[in-house]
């Protein structure tokens, strides 16, 4: 197809969803991100760690709102965050004096690291960046921010995720785990 | 002429919209574009189409009720028996029932007069001409003398899909069925493998 034809488009947008469908997507989300707002408020209250970061506003997006999507299935929600982290928190340390660099290289590469392990999740993306942007108290934790906050509040999504969407009739989750 | 494959078999003509209504039937926001299932529906239906293909050996369509000639039998005989079975092509066997080669109507329009790639009106314009009428010096030749040898014989166990294949490389449009040891157990034609290729549920 000609370069600027491709510009244009092929076909129309996929249907909305039933007012149903937002109540429920509402719901999951909102319990999904109270849960993990809970933990870290009960139990990480004092210490050096934390447990919400941004990126899990774009996971609750998928995993209550997309569910079918095969980026919102557990392999994707847990790896994707996992990896990703490990990655940002390489890019930070190999071009501490480089910002630039840095993000560009965490968010490049978590891109590609996550295609290679069929593990993409587009919030993954954002995880790689805050452990480059997310400041001292995220620099702090090293390589451990790939485990808390994570793959750790990825799993509390997870869990959520599990418990809530297979409630209504009209839903069903996961599509697969590996 | 473009080649003729499984591929350019398009399935039911679904449109995007098709598509758009049955997306919407399924609750929930599923992640992909009607274009895209489109994409995905056809190259799953040419999937489809091949296994049913591959699932199909020789052995489920070949004929096995197959006219037959020796290869010392005159040719007066074989046209004789191509015509009563209405057949354009039988086999020829030896005394161990292998086959040694085919004999196909074209085979008798070339000792005719006809060239290769000749007619059956070309000899009949030869004939009416006055060039000489022409079966009547083969009346004491036989079978092993026109007979196109070897002839492409096939397995029972391979797919037809692979049959067609042949076919459509020799330019041929039958082929004995031989089993291990060369011996003739069936025929199968063009007509059997397209009738199975499309119509799978009938075999």
């Amino acid at each position: 197809m000609n370069y600027f034809a491709k510009m244009r488009g092929t076909t129309k947008s996929p249907p909305g969803v039933g007012l149903v469908e937002i109540v429920w997507s509402w719901l999951g989300g909102f319990i999904g991100i109270g849960a993990v707002a809970v933990v870290e408020a009960y139990m990480f209250e004092g210490t050096d760690l934390m447990l919400m970061i941004g990126s899990f506003g774009a996971s609750a997006v998928l995993v209550y709102g997309a569910i079918k999507s095969p980026l919102a299935q557990p392999r994707n929600l847990v790896g994707g965050h996992f990896l990703s982290a490990l990655v940002g928190v390489a890019a930070f340390k190999i071009f501490q004096g480089q910002p630039i660099l840095a993000v560009a290289v965490a968010a490049a590469t978590a891109i590609a690291v996550m295609l290679a392990t069929k593990t993409l999740h587009p919030p993954g993306g954002a995880t790689a960046l805050i452990a480059v942007l997310g400041g001292e108290k995220v620099h702090a934790l090293g390589f451990l921010y790939a485990v808390i906050p994570a793959a750790a509040g990825a799993a509390i999504l997870l869990i959520v995720a599990l418990l809530f969407n297979n409630i209504p009739k009209s839903r069903r989750y996961p599509e697969f785990w590996l | 002429m473009p080649e003729t494959t499984i591929e350019t078999c398009v399935p039911v003509d679904i449109s995007d919209d098709d598509i758009f209504e049955a997306m919407r039937d399924i609750p929930g926001y599923l992640d992909i574009t009607p274009g895209d299932f489109k994409e995905v529906y056809l190259k799953a239906y040419q999937h489809a189409l091949k296994r049913l293909a591959r699932s199909i050996t020789v052995a489920n369509v070949m004929n096995r009720d197959v006219a037959s000639v020796r290869e010392g039998a005159p040719l007066k005989e074989v046209a004789e028996l191509m015509a009563a079975r209405k057949v354009s092509g039988v086999p020829v066997l030896d005394d161990k029932g292998q086959v040694v080669g085919i004999i196909s109507d074209k085979d008798f329009l070339e000792v005719m007069g006809a060239g290769q790639t000749d007619s059956f009106m070309t000899v009949i314009a030869k004939c009416l001409l006055g060039k000489g009428c022409l079966a009547a010096p083969h009346h004491a030749r036989f079978a092993k003398d026109i007979m196109t040898s070897p002839a492409v014989t096939v397995k029972p166990e391979i797919p037809i899909l692979e049959v067609a294949d042949i076919f459509t490389q020799k330019k041929i449009n039958r082929a004995p069925v031989v089993d291990a040891e060369g011996r003739m157990i069936g025929i199968v034609s063009r007509a059997d493998v397209l009738k199975s290729s499309f119509f799978p549920e009938g075999v």
